[in-house]
């Protein structure tokens, strides 16, 4: 009579399973790497793809007294995972690298299939001194430096760095304003003041002109205000007397001008009256 | 009592090993899609990148090198599964494989600079592959396990890996 053969399963050592079950961890961990891999480029291009735009920028003279560049910045984030912690910075120089003016976005997250909109201002303060007071009368090159930061789907920070020259035109390009010869006799003596440049600016200019001549002893002889409306590409040549106070002698002074609109004033590069 | 010889045996009770003819063919086989993978499609798309004037991070030649020694273990790997050779070389694999993910987190980030220099892109990639570096850590690990294993009873895992 035949025994009764019974199956018996041998248990493989408590180290085989471990090494076993360890293998099958590293093949799972190997696979969700590479699944994320994929999605992380996938989405990457996707991001490329909508590639970042700035809108409505533009220059003028803001309200402060000082040239303002604005805009907004437009990010879209279609993929799957989010970009953390963007920050855009952009610092402005001329071509000496004289620093102008900077601004900052962010730090900020923007979600995946989600759009980040970010609006930008940069001020450049207007003084009759230095660097900054040729914008107002000099077309000339810029140094845009911009860079930006953010970490992509967790793992992967990303860094751009972009450096562009771009032209500006000035809004009171080639500058003159000349004080004649003192005209009139007994109690009243004008000027005939000069004021002439042309609108190279991306904006136009609507206000007024104050001019002031200043004497060598530093008085004030006379004040006279030309009515500006010039559009973006115009040009202006303007006369105008002005009254001289009493004894006061414009020679070896100097015309003061100042452009005043919207309640804000701009100081204008002061002229030598020989 | 002799210890047990380096050289797999071809059959015993409860299990049956492959032939080293056998196993060489299938490493050979199983080489192929490796070799697709570490070595061709890599330099392929470094070449891809380079012909288009984009300086790439890492050399041809670097991963062809690094490529073919990864190649080359996996199938000395398969080959020596059933000896007491294959955790060493588990181990050995490994950590060549870890090498090569410590040598690449080195270049890490890779900086692009558009022609003409007016623009740069610097992206980072080191956490991704430090956390890829989980998978050979891993294997250094069963390395270890398997020569512990192989030391302590020797054949004992033949049962469980060729089943007659």
């Amino acid at each position: 009579m035949a025994g009764l053969v019974v199956p018996t399963h041998r248990q493989p050592p408590a180290i085989y399973r471990l090494a076993r079950a360890l293998r099958w961890l590293s093949v799972l961990v190997l696979v969700v790497l590479v699944l994320f891999a994929t999605t992380v480029a996938y989405s990457a291009v996707e991001v490329a793809r909508s590639s970042p735009q700035s809108s409505g920028l533009s220059a003028s003279l803001a309200a402060n007294g000082s040239i303002e560049v604005g805009g907004s910045f437009t990010l879209l984030n279609p993929g799957f995972y989010p970009i953390q912690g963007f920050q855009l910075t952009a610092r402005i120089a001329n071509l000496s690298g004289v620093f102008l003016g900077q601004l900052g976005v962010g730090p900020s997250e923007i979600a995946p299939g989600s759009t980040g909109t970010f609006p930008i201002a940069l001020y450049v303060p207007v003084s009759t001194s230095g660097v900054v007071a040729s914008l107002l009368t000099e077309d000339q090159y810029l140094r845009v430096n911009a860079w930006g930061n953010a970490t992509y789907a967790y793992l992967f920070p990303i860094s751009v760095e972009l450096t562009e020259n771009r032209s500006w035109g000035a809004p009171f390009a080639n500058f003159a304003a000349t004080a004649g010869t003192p005209t009139g006799g007994g109690g009243s003596i004008s000027v005939p003041v000069t004021v002439s440049f042309a609108n190279h600016a991306s904006f136009g200019e609507s206000g007024s002109l104050v001019f002031t001549i200043v004497s060598a002893a530093n008085a004030d002889c006379g004040t006279t205000s030309f009515p500006l409306d010039v559009g973006p590409g115009g040009s202006y040549d303007r006369t105008q007397d002005v009254t001289l106070a009493a004894g006061c002698s414009p020679a070896g002074g100097e015309l003061l001008g100042e452009y005043s609109y919207g309640g804000a004033a701009v100081p204008l590069p002061p002229e030598a009256i020989p | 009592m002799s210890a047990p010889p380096p050289t797999a045996p071809r059959a015993a009770p409860g299990y049956h090993v492959p032939s080293l003819g056998y196993r060489i063919l299938v490493a050979a086989l199983r080489l192929i899609p490796a070799f697709f993978v570490l070595v061709i499609l890599p330099v392929a798309a470094l070449t891809f990148v380079h012909s288009k004037g984009v300086a790439v991070p890492i050399s041809t030649l670097a991963v062809t090198e690094w490529g073919i020694l990864l190649v080359a273990l996996g199938a000395a790997r398969y080959i020596l599964r059933p000896t007491r050779a294959f955790g060493p070389v588990s181990i050995a694999a490994s950590a060549v494989a870890l090498l090569y993910l410590v040598y690449a987190v080195s270049l890490s980030p890779y900086r692009l600079t558009i022609p003409g220099g007016s623009a740069s892109i610097a992206a980072g990639y080191a956490l991704f592959l430090e956390l890829l570096m989980i998978i050979p850590a891993i294997g250094i690990v069963v390395g270890v396990l398997v020569t512990a294993e192989d030391a302590r009873s020797p054949s004992e895992r033949l049962i469980f890996e060729y089943p007659a």
